[in-house]
């Protein structure tokens, strides 16, 4: 029989394998900040823009929500990650800029400087 | 929240360098004493003579968590850490890692802490720098919702450690060991808190996560919550293990629902998996966890309110002895632990308690949330490590004070707090160093105020607040605070009397050596060290009837100087007719029928109201 | 940790052994101190609340309550420090603050623990004075009124309905200055399920709780001269009564109250003891009718009307083995609106029946509407020993030195056995003397039945009547008695005859007794004690001691009831309950 150490390494690689068939491994994943302060600021609605865009064709994306990472004059907040790059911070993402961002940096991978938290 | 921010705007002030690399250097206090900062020099002069300054950031970090091999130096992306770094060492690593691009192998060094996985996507940014996360390591990195994101971050690996490898005992030495203190704000050490626990006599024991969450503008709690519940349930598991308890309640306050969803889909989750329920991961240990919901009562996060009100009791602080931990909920033993303390478990199981007592100070071992607020220009949940001065969290973290205005003071604690001044602001945030400074660790919040807020006003509105929360148990604080809020409000309004500030000193020190529980012990802070520091203020309320920061409306003065051209507008929008004046002529303001309202200051084009 | 092992501590220096386990307050005071308390009760749980029990302890950083914390090996304690005592002032006056300044109209004026607390911490002027909170006084309930504006939040009236009587009726509402003590929802006191027993009365230090007061209304009545006065005294009432006139628990007083309440106005002073023992006939009657197949069993004492009205809300299941008799003071009434009216020749509209009363409660009782008769209250009205102690007061009457007279007859002889009713176990051992003679027509002749004496909250005994084992249980006091019926619901068997008295230690107990005086404290066992033994003197006194050989009882059936449970008798001697709403939770045990 397993010891729980081994048990809980078996439960972490099926976890992982879930995560990857969930299209991990896309070229750039998207973090939304859906704390309940983040969705006062309405990042609701910017999931959703993220969302209706992978509906819509938007592909090589993994999109997830996220707890708060505590920016909170400048929620609602929304990472883009690629590998090998450094994360990219975008933050008061509101509907706007959350078009802007599919258009500009995830179809053209142009970072939008302006709007990046350092 | 300030205004929002045209989409066309910066949300920075500074111009972003672009750049393909950042190099973080390590300038913890170990790192520093390591000569980190003769590197930085170093590091400027390979770049500058590589010539690749430009695609290249440099910043500076707090502590990195690896004080053995420093001095630590890591280049993103890919977070590769490079440990022992001389300054000989520099030239081979910049020439390897970014001319060569393949990472300078001799000195990277695999050492991989829980909280590193934070930096890896939020490392280069400033505000986080000097930052540590530990108890919020999965904060804003994982979706909480999904146990899957847990367990990829090696969740619940804590738990199965400990059912492998060690006893009930070996556990509370390993708490006992990494000096981990409580949360909540007492800081009371938790391993013993926890070996008391154990040691109590009884089959039944329970332990509690008290997620009642109630200081203003506090919100550390739903933040860890929010952004990974599992990590709280796990560190309960593994609390429960130790005592030798096989239920837990989660006291969370139904004004959290956010928080309580997600809490109850990572509690069917953590079931489905066997994390909870009986035999857990094939072992011989059976727990789990109920959400008891608290109808929002402040006085619900004091130990043994928290139990009577899970009791099914109108949550009152009862007398100890005897203490929970012989004597808690349902009369049996129980170990009640913070939200950012039970966070904090599994670290120190991972990563061990050695590592986790290197970080932080003498006394106070670890990392503290803050939730900051106020007069500062990031306003933010910032978690620190013990030792980090309150000049570094406002200044350097939470970027300063805006628009030019002077730093005043700073309240931490919440209601059971004190206000710190500019003395202060170098004092190292540690249980024993805030409270010798005169306020209180508190569960995190932090108050910072610029030179136009009133004391007496600031102590008026924490005084209201514990007045109205006080459970209404015991005297001093429910018969006590609430004269002395009466006293207060008729400082603020311009009706102080001499013998004032004597009343509050005499009953403010009464109530904090004769309350019940806390909650009224620690009442009067705010207006025992407002009344040390700002006592001018106190005097000009009374004596001159002023309040010079002008926040105290009811003390203010407005009259017509002669910039008054007489067009009447004042006039107008008067609510109460208290202008008078014929057309083209000065007006003046009659100011016993003045409310004070500000109105006519509003409309008045030519700066002719003032106001003293 | 050994209870009885001895430490060292250290009052104001000097060293004393004491117990381990106690605590400072129980320490000190077996040493010559009294730290001033005021929320604290021996008999209820530690509050810690008012903070007048500081105490100063080397080492700790705040003050401790000296009623919760235990005292430790080498504790060094100051009961007395300047710094303690202007707390202490300053506390007592914090709560002096936000109560009303109607110290010379209250009612508790003179014998308010409040009052007595501020004249001995020295507080001649205040320093903190400001609003003070209102709410409006509850009136709505037949016995005990409700005033929050004078509750000082000690909590002795909510841990005595919660802890000691099981009921619940009282708890906190609200926070901080608004705090207040209230029935659930702020429902009105006669819509909850407050059982009228008025123990928060006995035990509240203020006046926030007092009875609803019937003095003014009787004195108008006394002043009419087209009535007929009647009296009647309950059995503990003579037994308490000398304590409101500064003498020591335990004088009886039934000769001195009679001649008094004469010369107050009353036409007949009859005796409830007289009533007792005819309940008793009844009772008797109708549990060996049970016990022969002809009712549910255990049988249960319905004379307690604080313990009926808890049956109704908490138990209606256990309705049908309550007896049907009234109570002792139900039935006097009865008799004082047809059997008596008939010998003076006066219509029962004439009659104006007052019953004297140790108990709050017997107002509500009074007020059922199944009580009447033929259309007609047949108890008029009820006063406490309170209320009439202080109407003889105010009428200039010496009860101290009055020349004791006797009682009217006809209802005015009784047996031993009416006199002890008034003490918890006393009904049964009154009922056991009769029923068993009735039963096997022989005398019983060991008559004190010392099991079912004393304050053991559930006592329990057997008696062989005619070679069969009865077995009988008495508890005092709601709470005991919620534990008695969860023993016979669990064992339908166990018990053929149960006596319930919702007060503690009885009717002697009961919440509308003289209140405690500056050197005792409510509820004493010791005043109780007193009281009880009061009681058991006159029985032993008596030559008659059983209630069937009382001659104006054997009289009155001869004359007028014919037998006992016979026609008559059922109509003006029994009666019957109803399940209440709303209906009681019972918290802890019980079930």
């Amino acid at each position: 029989m397993k010891n729980p150490l081994e048990i809980i390494k078996v439960k972490r690689a099926e976890a992982i394998n879930r995560i990857l068939g969930r299209g991990y491994f896309s070229t750039k994943r998207v973090y939304v900040g859906m704390a309940t302060c983040e969705i006062a600021a309405g990042s609701a609605d910017v999931m959703e823009i993220f969302q209706t865009a992978i509906k819509n064709g938007l592909v090589d994306v993994y999109l997830s929500q996220k707890g708060c990472a505590g920016r909170c004059n400048l929620e609602p907040t929304v990472e883009v990650i690629e590998e090998g790059k450094i994360p990219v911070k975008y933050g008061l993402v509101d509907a706007g800029r959350a078009h802007e961002i599919i258009e500009r940096h995830l179809k053209k991978g142009e970072v939008i400087e302006e709007w990046v938290i350092q | 929240m300030g205004d929002s921010v045209t989409t066309n705007q910066p949300i920075e002030k500074r111009p972003r360098k672009q750049v393909e690399y950042n190099i973080i250097l390590c300038s913890g206090p170990s790192c520093l004493h390591n000569k980190s900062s003769e590197l930085y020099t170093e590091i400027v002069k390979q770049l500058e003579a590589f010539n690749c300054q430009s695609k290249v950031e440099i910043i500076l970090s707090g502590c990195l968590g690896m004080c053995a091999r420093g001095p630590i130096m890591v280049i993103n992306p890919g977070y590769i850490l490079y440990g022992d770094v001389g300054v000989n060492d520099v030239h081979d690593i910049i020439k390897g890692h970014i001319v060569d691009k393949t990472p300078f192998s001799q000195k990277v060094i695999h050492e991989d802490h829980l909280f590193n996985r934070f930096y890896r996507v939020f490392g280069d940014v400033k505000f986080f720098g000097k930052q540590m996360r530990i108890a919020l390591r999965n904060c804003g990195i994982i979706d909480p919702e999904k146990i899957d994101d847990y367990l990829s971050v090696r969740g619940y690996e804590a738990l199965a450690k400990v059912l492998t490898d060690y006893s009930p005992a070996e556990v509370i030495h390993q708490i006992q060991d990494s000096g981990l203190r409580g949360r909540g704000g007492a800081g009371f050490p938790t391993g013993l808190k926890w070996k008391l626990t154990a040691d109590a006599e009884g089959e039944v024991k329970y332990v509690i996560c008290n997620a009642d969450e109630g200081d203003p503008g506090a919100f550390m709690d739903r933040s860890a919550i929010e952004g990974d519940p599992h990590s709280i349930i796990e560190g309960m598991l593994i609390g429960g293990y130790a005592v030798g308890a096989k239920k837990g309640f989660l006291y969370i306050r139904a004004e959290y629902p956010l928080a309580i969803k997600r809490l109850e889909k990572a509690l069917t989750a953590a079931r489905e998996q066997n994390f909870l329920g009986d035999n857990i991961l094939g072992s011989n240990y059976s727990f789990d966890i109920e959400i008891r919901l608290g109808a929002g009562a402040f006085v619900c996060g004091e130990e043994t309110a928290l139990i009577q009100s899970i009791e099914g009791e109108r949550g009152m602080p009862r007398p100890r002895p005897p203490y929970p931990s012989v004597r808690g909920l349902f009369d049996k033993p129980t170990l009640t632990n913070n939200v950012e303390t039970w966070a904090n478990i599994p670290v120190i199981i991972l990563d061990g308690a050695k590592w986790f007592s290197t970080i932080g100070t003498k006394s106070s071992k670890g990392t503290k949330v803050f939730a900051v607020a106020g007069n500062v220009e990031n306003t933010g949940l910032v978690e620190v490590p013990m030792g980090t001065t309150l000049r570094e969290i406002i200044f350097d973290i939470c970027g300063g004070i805006p628009g030019n205005r002077k730093f005043k003071a700073l309240q931490t604690g919440g209601p059971s707090g004190g206000c710190l001044t500019e003395d202060s602001l170098d004092t190292q945030v540690d249980y024993e160093s805030l409270a010798k400074a005169g306020s209180f660790m508190g569960s995190g919040g932090m108050i910072v105020m610029d030179d136009t807020t009133c004391m007496v006003n600031v102590a008026r509105y924490f005084l209201e607040f514990t007045q109205n929360e006080s459970c209404g148990k015991c005297t001093p604080c429910r018969e006590g605070t609430k004269r002395m809020l009466e006293i207060l409000t008729r400082i603020t309004d311009g009706r102080g009397e001499v013998k004032d500030i004597e009343k509050l000193e005499r009953l403010g020190a009464m109530i904090s050596k004769a309350s019940l529980c806390g909650l009224g012990r620690s009442a009067p802070n705010p207006v025992l060290s407002t009344l040390s520091k700002f006592r001018n203020e106190y005097e000009d309320h009374i004596l001159h009837k002023k309040c010079t920061t002008g926040s105290c409306q009811a003390m203010l003065t407005y009259s017509i100087n002669d910039q008054c051209i007489g067009c009447g507008a004042c006039i107008r929008v008067c609510p109460v007719n208290a202008i008078k004046g014929i057309k083209r002529n000065p007006h003046t303001i009659d100011s016993e029928l003045c409310i004070k309202c500000g109105e006519c200051m509003k409309v008045c084009k030519f700066r002719a109201i003032d106001r003293v | 940790m050994a209870k009885d092992s001895i430490v060292t501590i250290y009052i104001n220096e000097k060293e004393y052994k004491v117990k381990e386990g106690q605590t400072i307050m129980q320490a000190a005071d077996s040493h010559g101190f009294k730290i001033p308390r005021l929320c604290y009760h021996p008999k209820l749980s530690i509050e810690g609340a008012c903070r007048v029990c500081i105490v100063e302890v080397e080492g700790m950083k705040t003050y401790a309550a000296s009623c919760a914390c235990p005292v430790a090996e080498g504790m060094r304690i100051h009961t007395n420090t300047k710094e303690l005592r202007r707390a202490r002032r300053d506390i007592v006056e914090l709560i002096l603050d936000n109560h009303p300044k109607d110290c010379h109209t209250c009612e508790r004026d003179g014998n308010c623990e409040l009052q007595r607390l501020a004249y001995a911490m020295g507080i001649r002027h205040r320093h903190f004075e400001g609003e003070r909170k209102h709410y409006e006084k509850d009136l709505s309930s037949e016995s005990v009124i409700r005033d929050p504006d004078k509750c000082i939040l000690c909590g002795r009236c909510v841990r005595i309905c919660s802890e000691v009587q099981k009921v619940n009726a009282l708890g906190y509402a609200h926070r901080g200055f608004k705090t207040v003590v209230m029935p659930a929802f702020n429902a009105p006191f006669s819509e909850s399920v407050c059982s009228n027993c008025g123990q928060c009365i006995n035990v509240c230090p203020t006046a926030s709780f007092v009875e609803k007061n019937y003095t003014q209304e009787l004195f108008e009545k006394l002043d009419n001269p087209d009535i007929i006065k009647i009296a009647q005294i309950a059995p503990s009432v003579r037994a308490a009564i000398g304590e409101a006139f500064g003498l020591p628990p335990g004088r009886a007083m039934h000769g001195e109250l009679a001649a008094s309440l004469r010369k107050l106005g009353f036409d007949y002073v009859f005796d409830t003891q007289f009533s007792a023992d005819l309940t008793i006939m009844e009772e008797a009657s109708e549990f060996l009718e049970r016990l022969q197949g002809n009712g549910p069993l255990p049988m249960i004492t319905s004379c307690s009307s604080a313990w009926m009205k808890y049956v109704e809300h908490f138990h209606p299941d256990f309705l049908p083995n309550i007896s049907t008799c009234k109570s002792p003071m139900a039935m006097m009434g009865a008799l004082t609106k047809t059997y008596f009216p008939g010998k003076i020749k006066k219509k029962p509209e004439e009659i104006f029946s007052v019953a004297i009363m140790c108990c709050t409660a017997k107002k509500y009782e009074a007020a059922r509407p199944e009580l009447m008769v033929d259309g007609i209250r047949s108890v008029d009205l009820v006063v406490t020993t309170r209320e009439i102690a202080w109407m003889i007061k105010s009428a200039g009457i010496d009860l101290v030195n009055i020349k004791p007279q006797d009682f009217d007859a006809p209802l005015g002889i009784s047996s031993g056995a009416g006199a002890i009713f008034g003490a918890t176990g006393g009904v049964m051992e009154a009922a056991i003397r009769t029923a068993y003679e009735l039963y096997t027509g022989e005398t019983l002749l060991d008559i004190e039945l010392a099991s079912l004496r004393g304050f053991h909250g559930i006592k329990e005994a057997e008696i062989v009547i005619d070679g069969k084992p009865i077995r009988v249980a008495v508890a005092h006091g709601l709470g005991n008695a919620q534990e008695l019926l969860a023993i016979a619901k669990k064992d339908p068997k166990r018990y053929h005859f149960i006596e319930v008295m919702g007060c503690p230690g009885g009717c002697i107990g009961g919440g509308g007794q003289p209140y405690a005086t500056a050197n005792s404290i409510p509820l004493d066992e010791e005043c109780l004690a007193k009281r009880a033994e009061a009681l058991y003197a006159i029985d032993r006194e008596k030559t008659i001691r059983r209630s069937h050989d009382n001659p104006d009882i054997q009289r009155l059936y001869r004359e007028y009831l014919g037998r006992p449970l016979g026609q008559l008798s059922h109509k003006l001697l029994h009666t019957h309950y109803g399940a209440k709403l709303p209906r009681g939770i019972i918290v802890g045990g019980g079930e």
